[in-house]
C-alpha cells in the first residue's frame, strides 16, 4: 500500500498533467473550507468564492513548482490566505489571525473565586445516535464556526476539519504554536456554548 | 489547588494530551471531586469530536461542475500555448 506521501506525489503529478479527475478530487476535498476561511478574511461570501477560484487557478498554474516541503493542502491554503489578505488590504483592512484583544466567552461563568456560577449540564441528549440522525446539530456547529473571528475560525477549520499539521497551520497564519492552541480552545468554547443552547 | 476556572482554561490542553504529568494529575484530582468540571470536560470532548467529524467537503453541489469548468477554462485562456 502506498504511503500518504507517495499518494500525494502521484496526485500532484496528475494535477500537473492536467488530469481533470484529479483536480475534481482535490477541489471537492478543500473548496468548502477554502471559501469558509476566506469569508473570515474578506467578510463577504461572494468575494470569498472569487478568492477561492483565483486560488485554484494559481494552484494549477504553479503546481509543477510544488516541491512537497509542506502538504499539498497546506500549500493551497497558504496561497488562499495570501490572496484573501491582499484583497482585504485593497479594502483598507489589515487582517491578522493572532486573536489579540479577543476574549473567551467563559469568564462570566465563574464567581470571584473561580467557581461555576451555574453547574454545567450533562449533555446526555447529545448521543452519537442523535448526532447522526439530526443534521441540525452539525448545522449549529457550522453556524457557530461561521460566527468566529478570523483567527479562531481559520484554526478550527484548518486543524479540525482539514486535519493540517500544527506547524503548517502556524506557518500559514503567521502565529505561534501557543497562540494557535489558545485560538483552538476559544473556538471550541464558542461552539460548546452554541451546542449548550440546544440542550 | 486549581479553581474551576483554571480547569476550564486548561480543558483543551487536557483533552488534547498536551499537559505534563504533574498538571494532568492536578486536573484529574479536581475532576474527581468536582461534578461541574467533570461535565464541562465531557462537553468539550463532545465539541472537539463534533468539530473534527464535520464533513470537510460539500455534498456534491450542482454548481461545482460549472465552477471547475470555469477554473479550467480560465487557466487555458491565460496559457493558450500550454497543454
Ligand atoms: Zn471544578
Amino acid at each position: 500500500m502506498p504511503t500518504a506521501g507517495a499518494k500525494e506525489a502521484a496526485l500532484v503529478q496528475r494535477l500537473a498533467a492536467g488530469d481533470r479527475a484529479a483536480f475534481e478530487q482535490v477541489y471537492h476535498r478543500h473548496n468548502t473550507s477554502l471559501v469558509r476561511v476566506a469569508t473570515g478574511v474578506v467578510r463577504n461570501r461572494a468575494t470569498a468564492e472569487e478568492v477561492a477560484q483565483e486560488t485554484w487557478v494559481a494552484v494549477l498554474k504553479s503546481i509543477s513548482g510544488f516541491e512537497g516541503r509542506s502538504s499539498l493542502a497546506s500549500w493551497i491554503f497558504s496561497i488562499l490566505i495570501n490572496k484573501a489578505r491582499s484583497r482585504a488590504k485593497r479594502e483598507g483592512r489589515i487582517v491578522s489571525f493572532d486573536g489579540a484583544g479577543e476574549d473567551d466567552n467563559l469568564a462570566a461563568a465563574f464567581d470571584g473565586r473561580g467557581r461555576w456560577k451555574n453547574m454545567p449540564e450533562l449533555w446526555e441528549t447529545l448521543t452519537p445516535e442523535r448526532i447522526l440522525a439530526g443534521r441540525s446539530v452539525m448545522a449549529h456547529v457550522n453556524a457557530a464556526i461561521e460566527a468566529l473571528p478570523p483567527g479562531q475560525r481559520s484554526v478550527i477549520i484548518l486543524r479540525a476539519q482539514q486535519g493540517l499539521d500544527a506547524d503548517d497551520v502556524c506557518a500559514i497564519l503567521g502565529i505561534s504554536e501557543g497562540n494557535m492552541r489558545v485560538l483552538l480552545h476559544r473556538a471550541r468554547l464558542a461552539v460548546r456554548t452554541a451546542l449548550d443552547g440546544l440542550m | 489547588m486549581l479553581s474551576c476556572q483554571d480547569v476550564a482554561t486548561r480543558a483543551s490542553a487536557l483533552i488534547d494530551g498536551e499537559l505534563g504529568t504533574w498538571q494532568t494529575l492536578q486536573m484529574r484530582l479536581h475532576l474527581a471531586m468536582c461534578k461541574g468540571c467533570h461535565r464541562f470536560i465531557g462537553q468539550m470532548q463532545t465539541t472537539r469530536d463534533l468539530t473534527e467529524s464535520l464533513p470537510a467537503a460539500d455534498a456534491q453541489d450542482e454548481d461545482n461542475e460549472d465552477r471547475i469548468s470555469a477554473i479550467l477554462s480560465q487557466l487555458y485562456e491565460e496559457k493558450p500555448d500550454s497543454g
